[in-house]
């Protein structure tokens, strides 16, 4: 019996010999509160918003359906929806891809600044990289007012409706590109491409039959993922969408504010909810076909491919640049902008000579400045502890039960992933508008624990899968030394498993953090009046108009690209230096 | 010192172990060799206690430790790739067992210092991070973390395989004599059978879940119990129908003689003369020479010191003879 196989096959004996009553008992409360969590937590809410839909006046129903689909504004925003994601992924793939191309595949003079500017919308996301947009090209912004400079004719709300929606979007999803497609370009066997440069392959025929396909599976992957961006977009269309252009999830808002209309809301929630589900599974069916491997004995890495022709290789510069000007242009008048007037805000005039350090003192000053920050900072901190340990109790009791009934804790705390977080809010807010007995009969709907809650299930299905990663990295004879040596399972765990997965868990916690603090899709549904997150103060302030509210929308953009750039930094940053080194 | 009975190990429907007997002697080194999936390291790990038998029992020193929890075994283990803390140092390392036994703070550090020189690790490369060290290096951190809380027993899985060819002949080297300074009772799990031959008292040769035979190393190479255990030990010949005809050996067992007991152009009076045969190919490896030679269709190596000697070019015709009392019969 070799090690492996020894390790590959249930260790039933270790169990018994080393399971005392202690662990027993800790492991049962453990389980106790796993089940609690998915039964709860994950499966009750949602089957609560199926009943909304299906269940009324103590009978089944059907009555949803017809409403929907005689409703103009449910059908629109399914037409919206369905029309904006296939969409969406076009634009986003042949930006994304050509993104990935000039940074990394081609010779491009100046790629590092050019993909520092690209990176831009990895630091500020969501309903912050949507105000900032609406704020430039909206009515009087500074892009629209050197527009209209050029053409005078050009109406000052050109941006609105579905193209705007589309522009903002496109440039807001390309994240995703720059880290997994440029992953998989990195991956690509340079050998590979030197073979076909010998088999007498043009450049074009290299990169369309040699690398293209290599990134074929994670471009599916993220095109899914796109896709799934596009049909539950909220912020780009509630923000730029004007009031003609309305997908699913503001339609979903409007009707769940509506006591009427909760039965539509939940099941426009359900069809999002299944589209998601199917999507989701043909993402997992692709990754389970795997990726190109490279078979290469000694793989060489990637050299950058000069582009011979003058003529190409002088508008592939003008297109890198342009598209430089697009994501770099919001972050730097927002940065600028943050330190001007309210009045210079208002003209979309950039004012030198008015720039101070007001806007940021009032923001940490005042309390409707600094209280929004504080609030998000609190719902952050808590939920992205709370998810971490958590997650990190369930992975270990994963990887301590490698069978039927581990795997059914890890799918099932996996159902988050599956449905979109408009459904799983539904559901919150639907099971916890009454007390509930197994919580402790406390109603949750419109308090802040709701939203910790809420923060807490969208942030497992990550958390579980990069924990178990990081579990899956220890070595499981670090453990078997420390037992061999005479230390217990847990103190074993705390020893050595901890500190040794400490670093991953506390980028995992800073990635949540950060996504947590501008969190707004679940955010505007789940939000307590008196403790409003940042989010949602955000997208108040846009509506606003121009003026007061907007500089504080800069200045709480400018922290949060700030605090994005730490958290980028402490989680993906020094590794990447390493490798780019 | 260290008895298995009857050891079994069944993981589902898979029979791992199939009743293993033997008995290590106090301060013996000894060896478990066998092929991949043949149960060594699984006995390894039913005496470590990270397997627990399926039936059959272990003892150490005559006290019945088959259901022991692992943590209060004390029975050192040197893992395959030595399993050093990476976040620890040098020093929290080999002191780790002590701290888990709650052990003084000076007499950790008097038992760890005392240790350290024992396996000549220097006060400087205590504090260092275990990545900052060599893997020779390591795997004396790793014997030291084993031996400081004075195990009665240490057991080593493999600990040379992940490295190279030159230095593991040089940690070899170091971890026999680190075994001859500290007397301790070794139990070694190796595939390979030159590390077992070099390092032990006594080898129990495994295949299949059994124990093939167990014994001293030049009892295992010479006196090799069956077929398995002749062929698994060093390159052997496998004498056909053709040969001994030719040789004039008459029997229906399978007959087998060592590469190095086969003489060529050195005919001495107690050899059986088997006469001319031709060189079909040759392997030069520096320190010594292996042939390929055949005589009317039957096929047989044979291997030559290479000082001294000429060098037999393929082609050329040999003189062979051997002794026919290193035949070894099954």
């Amino acid at each position: 019996m070799s090690a492996t196989a020894t390790l590959s096959r249930p260790a039933i004996g270790l169990r018994k010999i080393t399971m005392s009553w202690k662990s027993t008992l800790l492991t049962s409360a453990l389980l106790v509160l796993f089940l609690w969590i998915i039964v709860f937590l994950l499966v009750t809410p949602n089957f609560s918003t199926i009943a909304t839909v299906f269940w009324q006046d103590g009978a089944f129903t059907t009555t949803a359906f017809e409403r929907v689909f005689t409703s103009p504004r449910a059908v629109s925003a399914l037409r919206n929806s369905f029309i904006l994601a296939p969409i969406l992924s076009v634009t986003v793939g042949f930006v994304g891809v050509t993104l990935v191309l000039i940074t990394d595949y081609f010779k491009i003079r100046g790629a590092k600044v050019l993909r520092a500017g690209y990176m831009t919308t990895l630091l500020y996301q969501g309903i912050i990289l949507v105000s900032g947009y609406r704020f430039l090209y909206g009515q009087n912004g500074f892009i629209t007012n050197f527009l209209t400079s050029i053409f005078p004719g050009l109406d000052p709300n050109w941006f609105e409706g579905f193209w705007a929606v589309l522009f903002v979007m496109t440039f807001a999803a390309t994240g995703t590109h720059l880290i997994f497609l440029r992953n998989a370009l990195r991956s690509v066997d340079y050998q590979t491409i030197e073979a076909a440069k010998n088999m007498g392959a043009s450049p074009f025929t290299i990169l369309r039959k040699v690398v293209l396909p290599v990134l074929t599976p994670s471009m599916m992957a993220v095109t899914i993922l796109t896709f799934l961006g596009g049909l539950s977009a909220i912020a780009a269309p509630l923000l730029v969408g004007g009031r003609d252009f309305r997908t699913i999830n503001p339609t979903i808002l409007s009707f769940s504010a509506m006591p009427g209309s909760r039965d539509l809301a939940a099941l426009l929630a359900l069809m999002l909810g299944l589209a998601t589900f199917v999507l989701i599974n043909v993402l997992s069916w692709l990754e389970r076909r795997g990726h190109y491997l490279s078979v290469s004995k000694v793989k060489s890495s990637m050299v950058k491919q000069k582009i011979k022709s003058p003529v190409v290789s002088f508008f592939v510069h003008v297109y890198a640049y342009l598209l430089f000007l697009v994501y770099a242009a919001p972050v730097v008048l927002i940065i600028l902008f943050s330190f001007m007037d309210s009045g210079s805000i208002a003209r979309g005039e950039l004012n030198f000579s008015a720039m101070s350090l007001d806007n940021y003192l009032r923001v940490f000053t005042q309390p409707s400045g600094y209280r929004p920050l504080l609030i998000s900072l609190g719902y952050a901190f808590i939920a992205a502890t709370t998810v971490a340990v958590l997650m990190i109790l369930v992975c270990r009791f994963i990887m301590k039960h490698k069978n039927r009934f581990g795997r059914f804790i890890e799918y099932a705390f996996m159902i988050p992933w599956l449905l979109p977080n408009v459904l799983i809010a539904l559901g919150l807010i639907t099971t916890f508008n009454e007390p509930q007995w197994f919580m402790a009969n406390q109603a949750l709907t419109g308090t802040m624990a709701i939203m910790i809650v809420g923060y807490v299930i969208i942030s497992i299905p990550f958390t579980l899968r990069m924990t178990k990663a990081a579990f899956f990295s220890v070595d499981d004879k670090l453990e078997e030394a420390a037992k061999n040596l005479g230390a217990k399972s847990f103190y074993a765990f705390v020893k050595v498993v901890l500190p040794t997965i400490l670093p991953a868990v506390m980028a995992i916690f800073a990635l949540n953090f950060n996504l947590l603090l501008t969190e707004f899709d679940m955010s505007i549904f789940l939000f307590h009046p008196l403790a409003m997150p940042l989010g949602v103060q955000i997208q108040n302030l846009s509506l606003e108009g121009l003026g007061d509210g907007t500089a504080m929308t800069f200045v709480y953009a400018v922290i949060m690209m700030a605090v994005s750039a730490v958290v980028l930094y402490v989680a993906y940053g020094r590794q990447g230096a390493k490798e780019d080194a | 010192m260290i008895k298995l009975d009857n050891l079994e190990v069944r993981f589902d429907d898979f029979h791992a172990l199939k009743g293993i007997d033997l008995e290590v002697k106090e301060g013996e080194f000894f060896t478990l060799l066998g092929p991949s999936g043949c149960g060594k390291t699984t006995t390894l790990r039913a005496i470590t206690g990270f397997v627990e038998p399926s039936s059959g029992t272990i003892s150490v020193a005559g006290k019945d430790i088959t259901h022991l929890a692992v943590e209060k075994r004390n029975i050192g283990l040197v893992f395959q790739n030595y399993a050093l803390f990476p976040m620890m140092s040098v020093y929290d390392n080999i002191a780790f067992g002590l701290k888990v036994r709650k052990v003084a703070p000076a007499e950790i550090k008097r038992r760890v210092e005392e240790i350290a020189g024992k396996v000549d690790l220097s006060e400087e490369q205590l504090v260092k991070k275990v990545n900052q060290l060599s893997g020779g290096q390591q795997q004396r951190v790793a014997i030291a973390r084993a031996l400081v809380t004075s195990p009665p027993i240490i057991c080593l899985d493999e600990p040379l395989s992940n490295l190279d060819a030159k230095l593991r002949v040089q940690l070899r080297n170091e971890l026999k004599d680190l075994q001859r300074k500290f007397g301790i009772t070794t139990i070694y799990v190796t595939h390979d059978q030159e590390e077992a031959l070099t390092l032990s008292d006594r080898i129990a040769v495994f295949n299949k879940g059994n124990i093939e035979q167990i014994g001293r190393p030049e009892e295992i190479y010479n006196q090799s119990a069956n077929e398995f255990v002749a062929n698994f030990i060093g390159d052997i010949n496998k004498l056909d129908a053709a040969f001994l005809r030719r040789a004039g050996i008459e029997t229906d067992q399978q007959c087998y003689i060592r590469l190095e007991r086969v003489y060529v152009n050195q005919l001495k009076p107690h050899h059986v003369d088997f006469g001319k045969a031709t060189v079909a190919d040759v392997e030069y490896y520096g320190l010594y020479i292996k042939y390929t030679l055949d005589a009317d269709g039957s096929t047989f190596k044979v291997i030559e010191k290479a000082s001294g000697v000429d060098i037999y070019q393929v082609g050329q015709e040999v003189e062979v003879s051997f002794d026919p009392n290193n035949i070894m019969k099954y």
